[in-house]
């Protein structure tokens, strides 16, 4: 038997063949709050292999029991897992786990002689869950430790970087040349969870496998689309990073580029991977550069949140944040008028926005559409028409809604917006997997459709850099602000208002 | 969930006379939508059985109502102008002649939404003209054989599953796991002994007409089927051929199974899995998700018609 013959007509999707998960940083934030718990929550629905191994890599001594304790408690404090759970204590027992200094080559040597104790015969998945300046040494250390190529189909290699992918377009190049010269691109899975949300990746179901919106998705019937990603949060534990990334870096160059991307795309000839990207990076591709060379001017704004009130509390401003340089010019947010330059999406802007300690925690994609040609009920009715809106909600309350016009019940003709509401939480029943669950099996089944390709991500820092050089020209001494608590400053609301339009209240 | 949730499925609401049903849904939502927001309806789902099997169903659909399900609930009885009952999404008939079973059906079927039947048992005859008003047809008879006997034909007019069929979905995909493995799957190609322990003698036929189907085995395979009563449908499944061996066992508590695997020349090796949910509503959830053909299945109950 070639193949799994069992697999044929099976409910539940295809599980991984034998894998080692080789989890660098294992003792950090993201593998703590995110990867143990996706990895419990696979394991309950059946969906890892019956041959399958974590492999902890860490400076910390901790050992084979430290790990196994810092497993029981991420559990317990981020999966609900009860005490004594015979899943998890299943799962411990295939946790194993590596200490030592990630620049000593004989740590690598260590990884890769557990990896053929452990899992001779299957794939090793390497998750790079460590700082970004780590990254470049990780890779050099596993291709020099011969642990980046595969020796047959089921002894694949592969690795999972995830984001920030360099902080600029030239150290995002060169990063690429350094992964590339021991893992060939489709080893590469460079990583956005935002790619994992149910609507995200439903908006390709929507618009491809549905015959009624593809043909209004352009210029002729899209008046223009908003894409707002807010949180509540101010920048946490995460100042050091916070301080030389900001908003641009932190959330538009990765996320909000991928959702734009989704949005615009042409259809792809098929749902396959490399299609796909092929043709979200022709979507990339196609946008204006976001500075006029010309007149050195910038469509994107940028601000930082001052005190204000959020969920029920006074925070402090940006500057005030512990580990935050009290003068910093550091954007918390930023708002963008993109253009671009096709034939579907031709003088379509799409406004993007972006922010910290904004009033409700909401990422969203609405597409307006134009108005009717004629508004034939002006006369009659005491309310304009308001234009018909497709909204795709990203989280928290994934969804799509769709708001048109209706005729007020009554004697009078009078008209009032409506909306029709689809909610993932509701419809289907079961529950939405996480985005990590979601990633993290498509990288053991060998599929990269939901993760970034190297030109992507080149294509889109190389939007992002000339607006982080044009600021540095500046050499502003000082920052627009907006309350904590508030949709941003007046300077966001003067940039869409130049186009006679406005940003939505969410 | 209460046994009380499934009463007020089956007998809230206002009693109304059938040709009222559209008029008196319409009020009850009217009324509910001053104090609830509006849910997208996803499905239609029937259930037809005798009284004591009906109220088991209606709790289950109870807890799936929030997932935008229409409810209809058809007991037999011997009356040609039966009972109803109306609340929001539920529509309950008691005592309908089952005779008239597919004009209920055709009656209340919602043209705008999928409609699965979920048949607990009753005259078979009426099978064939209910796969003719379904999106899916769910068979859930407590003796299954004279209904598996239909399969083939209600398939051309349906989609077509079982109840048990979805109780197994766990036990199938932890064997093919198996086979996920080079090693096991050279070995496993060769096992021709199949044990399986449990109560329901009928499912553990099912699963191996599904083994038998896909493995091609031919007749000189003879499935050791040990029913245990009392004990859980399915509890423990062997897979080998003497000195190796595949197995699957609940464990005590239930919820888990522990899966090993014996193989000649390679360590052992064994882990715990989660069953998930196996509630009744948790199952039907699972068949309302599936909307294509299941040929696994149709190829599984001809198999197990070898069985005894």
């Amino acid at each position: 038997m070639a193949s799994n013959p069992l697999q044929d007509g099976l409910r539940l999707e295809p599980t991984p063949g034998p894998t080692a998960l080789v989890i660098f940083g294992a003792t950090g934030d993201l593998t703590r709050r995110k990867l143990l718990p996706a990895l419990y929550h696979l394991s309950r629905v059946q969906r890892l292999p019956a041959r399958f191994s974590i492999v902890g890599v860490a400076r910390d001594p901790m050992g084979e029991e430290g790990f196994r304790t810092l497993f029981r408690e991420s559990l317990r404090d981020f999966a609900g897992a009860q005490e004594g759970d015979p899943v998890a204590r299943s799962l411990a027992q295939r946790m194993h786990y590596v200490g030592g200094d990630f620049s000593d080559p004989s740590l690598f040597q260590r990884v890769g002689t557990t990896l053929r104790e452990i899992n001779s015969d299957g794939g090793a998945l390497f998750y790079l869950a460590i700082p970004p300046s780590a990254y470049a040494n990780v890779i050099e250390q596993l291709g020099s430790a011969g642990l980046s190529r595969g020796e047959s189909a089921e002894r694949w290699r592969r690795v999972i970087v995830e984001k920030p992918f360099g902080t600029d377009l030239d150290s995002a190049r060169e990063l690429n040349q350094i992964v590339h010269r021991h893992f060939d691109e489709e080893q590469v899975y460079r990583i956005d969870h935002y790619l994992g949300k149910e609507t995200v990746q439903n908006l390709m179901v929507f618009r491809f496998a549905n015959g009624m919106f593809e043909p209004i998705w352009n210029r002729r019937y899209i008046d223009h689309v908003q894409i707002t990603a807010a949180e509540t949060v101010g920048v946490e534990a995460r100042a050091p990073y916070y301080e030389g990334a900001g908003a641009l870096r932190d959330m538009v160059q990765n996320h909000l580029m991928q959702l734009l991307s989704l949005v615009a795309m042409e259809p792809p000839i098929a749902f396959t991977a490399e299609s796909v990207r092929d043709r979200k990076l022709d979507a990339l591709l196609s946008v204006q550069p976001l500075v006029d060379e010309t007149s050195d001017t910038a469509h994107v704004m940028r601000a930082q949140y001052a005190a204000g009130w959020v969920g029920g509390g006074e925070v402090p401003a940006y500057r005030a944040e512990p580990r935050v340089n009290p003068e910093s010019t550091t954007e918390t947010f930023v708002a963008l008028r993109m253009q671009l330059d096709s034939w579907r999406w031709a003088g379509v802007p799409f406004y993007v926005r972006t922010g910290k300690r904004m009033p409700k925690r909401t990422t969203e994609i609405a597409i307006q559409l134009r108005r009717p040609p004629l508004e034939i009920f002006k006369r009659v009715s005491p309310t304009s028409v308001a234009p018909n809106l497709l909204i795709i909600n990203v989280q928290p309350d994934e969804g799509i809604s769709v708001r048109f016009e209706a005729k007020l019940p009554g004697t009078r003709m009078q008209l009032a917006p409506v909306m029709m509401n689809f909610r993932y939480g509701t419809a289907f029943g079961g529950v939405v997997p996480e985005a990590y669950e979601t990633l993290l099996l498509d990288a053991m089944l060998g599929d990269p459709t939901l993760f970034a390709r190297h030109d992507f991500v080149e294509a889109s820092w190389a939007l992002i850099t000339p607006v982080h050089e044009h600021w540095r020209r500046e050499q502003a001494k000082t920052i627009p602000t907006y309350e904590a608590g508030e949709w941003g400053p007046a300077e966001a609301d003067a940039m869409i208002a130049r186009d006679g339009r406005r940003w939505r209240t969410l | 969930m209460s046994e009380q949730s499934g009463e007020r499925l089956l007998h809230a609401g206002a009693e109304v006379s059938f040709a009222d049903i559209e008029s008196a849904l319409r009020r009850s939502s009217n009324d509910e939508s001053k104090h609830v927001s509006g849910m997208a309806l996803t499905a239609t789902v029937v259930v037809a059985g005798p009284p004591p099997r009906l109220a088991e169903a209606a709790q289950a659909l109870s807890e799936l109502i929030d997932a935008g399900l229409r409810a209809v609930l058809i007991s037999y009885g011997d009356n040609p102008s039966p009972r109803v009952h109306v609340s929001r999404q539920t529509v309950s008939l008691e005592g309908l002649r089952p005779e008239y079973l597919n004009n209920a059906v055709a009656a209340l079927r919602l043209s705008s939404l999928p409609t699965a039947v979920w048949w607990r048992g009753g005259q078979v005859e009426a099978l064939t003209g209910l796969a003719a008003l379904s999106d899916r047809l769910v068979l859930d008879a407590e003796d299954p054989r004279e209904v598996w006997s239909l399969v083939d034909n209600l398939a051309e007019r349906t989609a077509v599953s079982d109840l048990r069929w979805t109780r197994l979905t766990r036990w199938r995909a932890l064997m093919a796991q198996f086979f996920d493995i080079a090693d096991i799957r050279a070995a496993a190609a060769a096992f021709r002994v199949l044990r399986i322990e449990g109560s329901d003698r009928h499912a553990a036929r099912l699963y191996a007409g599904w083994l038998a189907s896909t493995l091609h085995w031919d007749k000189s395979v003879v499935p050791d089927l040990r029913e245990i009563p009392g004990a859980p449908p399915i509890e423990a499944i062997a897979l080998g051929d003497g000195s190796q061996e595949l197995t699957l066992r609940l464990a005590d508590n239930h919820t888990c199974v522990e899966t090993a695997a014996r193989i000649n020349g390679r360590a052992p090796t064994s882990r715990i899995v989660s069953m998930g949910n196996q509630g009744l509503a948790a199952l039907v959830g699972e068949e309302l998700r599936i909307r294509a053909r299941d040929l696994a299945f149709e190829r599984a109950v001809a198999a197990a018609k070898e069985f005894k």
